[in-house]
């Protein structure tokens, strides 16, 4: 079986790619830790690399900054050009870095003087992880609840399918905000992370399992099925051999599309604080700073994690997509 | 002459229409019993009832249908389940739609061997290739790894026999199995239910076509709107109907 994806789902595939890529090598491709602070550079602008030393080419350096305050106690870092740091690459297992005191902020810093470059590439690891490993979740549930749901029919079906109403009746957002409140104080970012997992694949089983139970009802009626039951196949392998494997376009599109809500639901979640907690950067509490107005506007970079939320969110929608094109011809071959 | 399956005063019924009313008949061992009639006259609910396996609409209301031995309407779900495959075999009219189209004939013919033995892999797999050039598949290996669109009509419809005859039942319900079939095929594969049937396992037959009645069965059951009109073996219906509607059929055939 051969599966053609097309051109633009390729690269976005790609892209993707090189996103986990970053997040796995987050140790290596960022000059500090997430959690490596310093006050003296609260909001620091992103810092420019200097090739050029009086007019000379020379390796690559960036100027040391002061911290100073307007009339209007605004911070400004005016530029030190008598203190120079040049760029190392792979010291201390780290790609590139300067040395201390200097700081290299690529894309600017926080509030609490944090290198969003690292943040960002740190988060993604929390925030591109917890979509997929939500999405494998509610995927397992979702199968399993329709597949069964759809094969036996009756009232199996009727139970089943009442409990999944009971999940997709409260809005999402709010059921999501009262699952994290039954989640206890203390859990350490771990179990957070872990529990945050578990609330969004609690969330996006239900609607899953309808359309598979859909899928199974009218596939059941198909003559392999009574085929491998006249020939007393087991039903449980009737149903992950014969059923499931038949909404496997259908599955995959839907997988991809579902990551993507799901890393926005994660993002959701921590924006409002309720998600992984500061220290531990996760997309979501990247962009909380970004939450007033007077941030934004003297330090836009912060805004950075939203692009990268948005640029996973399309990418795996555009997947999600092509994937169901892909399987589309195949379908219609099969008539 | 034992006999095999033997139904007695099967009733089978939707809501307040009887589909299938008091219709009893034996199969004997190693013989070709064929159910004929037309469309709509219950045939195929009865070959489902013998796996018990008809829609949930259709119920059966009363008779026995007693195989070796056993009152398969008695037996528990899980008995009935082992019992399908192993003992009973079934063969349909449309062989592309009664394989999974996302697994290999050799696949899925395999599944069936698991299901009901202990074999191992290797085993299965040796099984497997033995009950394909048993069906006469001209290249067993090549079909074992094919998926059922790319195999020919009358090919699927051999390893469809294969699949039902891998764990040497003793029945085989066949429901009109040459119908989607052109007629040279149609002899093929009569000529190898005839083996099957030298091998004792009885057969039995669903099936319009009197011709291939003719040619196949030792006893025909001819059926009208659920009910048996006539029973008895194929040459004397054939030469001396008794029933006005058998006489009908025959006459329509000539």
């Amino acid at each position: 079986m051969k599966i053609k994806i097309n051109r633009t789902g390729l690269l976005c595939f790609w892209v993707l790619m090189v996103l986990y890529g970053l997040a796995i090598f987050a140790d290596f491709i960022c000059p500090y830790a997430y959690q490596d602070e310093n006050r003296d550079f609260s909001y620091c602008p992103p810092t420019a690399v200097e090739f050029q030393d009086q007019g000379r080419w020379v390796r690559p350096f960036v100027y040391g900054r002061a911290l100073t305050f307007n009339a209007i106690h605004r911070r400004v870092y005016v530029i030190d050009h008598t203190q120079k740091y040049p760029l190392h690459f792979l010291k201390g297992g780290r790609l590139f870095g300067v040395d201390a005191p200097g700081r290299f902020y690529l894309w600017g810093a926080d509030a609490r003087g944090r290198d969003l470059f690292s943040r960002i590439w740190y988060g993604a690891r929390i925030s591109l992880s917890i979509g997929l490993l939500g999405v494998g979740i509610s995927f397992i549930l979702g199968l399993l609840i329709g597949g069964i749901a759809g094969y036996y029919g009756g009232w199996v079906d009727n139970i089943l399918m009442r409990v999944c109403e009971m999940f997709m009746m409260i809005p999402g957002f709010y059921l999501m905000l009262a699952l994290r409140a039954a989640v206890p104080e203390n859990f350490n970012s771990v179990q957070v992370y872990i529990s945050v997992v578990v609330i969004l694949s609690l969330i996006g089983w239900a609607s899953l399992a309808r359309i598979i139970r859909g899928m199974a009802l009218s596939l059941r009626e198909r003559d392999f099925v009574l085929a491998a039951k006249t020939l007393g196949v087991p039903d449980i392998v009737i149903i992950f051999k014969h059923i499931l494997p038949q909404t496997i376009s259908f599955s995959c599109a839907t997988l991809m599309l579902t990551v993507s809500s799901y890393i926005l639901a994660e993002a959701g979640l921590s924006v409002v604080g309720l998600g992984i907690q500061d220290p531990i950067p996760s997309w979501g509490n990247l962009l909380s700073d970004a939450m007033g107005i007077v941030p934004v506007i003297f330090a836009p970079w912060i805004l950075l994690p939203g692009l990268f939320i948005f640029i996973a969110v399309v990418c795996f929608n555009v997947i999600g997509d092509s994937l169901r094109d892909a399987f589309d011809p195949m379908f219609n071959e099969k008539g | 002459m034992n006999t095999l399956l033997s139904i007695k005063d099967l009733t089978v019924a939707v809501d307040e229409k009887v589909l299938v009313n008091q219709v009893s008949f034996d199969v004997p061992q190693g013989k070709i019993v064929a159910i004929a009639g037309g469309s709509g006259s219950g045939k195929t609910t009865i070959g489902l009832s013998v796996l018990r396996l008809l829609p949930s609409a259709l119920q059966i209301r009363q008779g026995s249908i007693v195989f070796e031995g056993q009152d398969l309407l008695k037996l528990s779900s899980e008995k009935m389940r082992d019992c399908r495959g192993a003992r009973v075999g079934m063969v349909f009219q449309e062989p592309l739609s009664t394989f999974d189209p996302l697994f290999t004939i050799g696949q899925q013919i395999d599944e069936v061997l698991a299901a009901h033995t202990k074999l191992s892999k290797q085993e299965r797999y040796k099984k497997v290739l033995e009950t394909l050039s048993e069906v006469e598949l001209p290249d067993p290996l090549r079909a074992y790894k094919s998926f059922p669109h790319q195999l020919s009509g009358g090919m699927r419809q051999r390893a469809m026999v294969a699949q039902a005859i891998v764990c040497n039942p003793s029945l085989i319900i066949a429901d009109e199995p040459t119908s989607s079939l052109d007629v040279t095929l149609q002899v093929k594969i009569m000529e190898l239910f005839i083996r099957l049937k030298k091998k004792n396992i009885s057969i039995l037959l669903i099936a319009h076509d009197l011709g291939m009645i003719a040619h196949l069965a030792d006893e025909v059951v001819i059926l009208r709107q659920g009910e048996i009109v006539e029973k008895g073996p194929v040459e004397r219906v054939y030469k001396q109907p008794e029933h006005g509607y058998t006489k009908e059929l025959i006459e329509a055939f000539q």
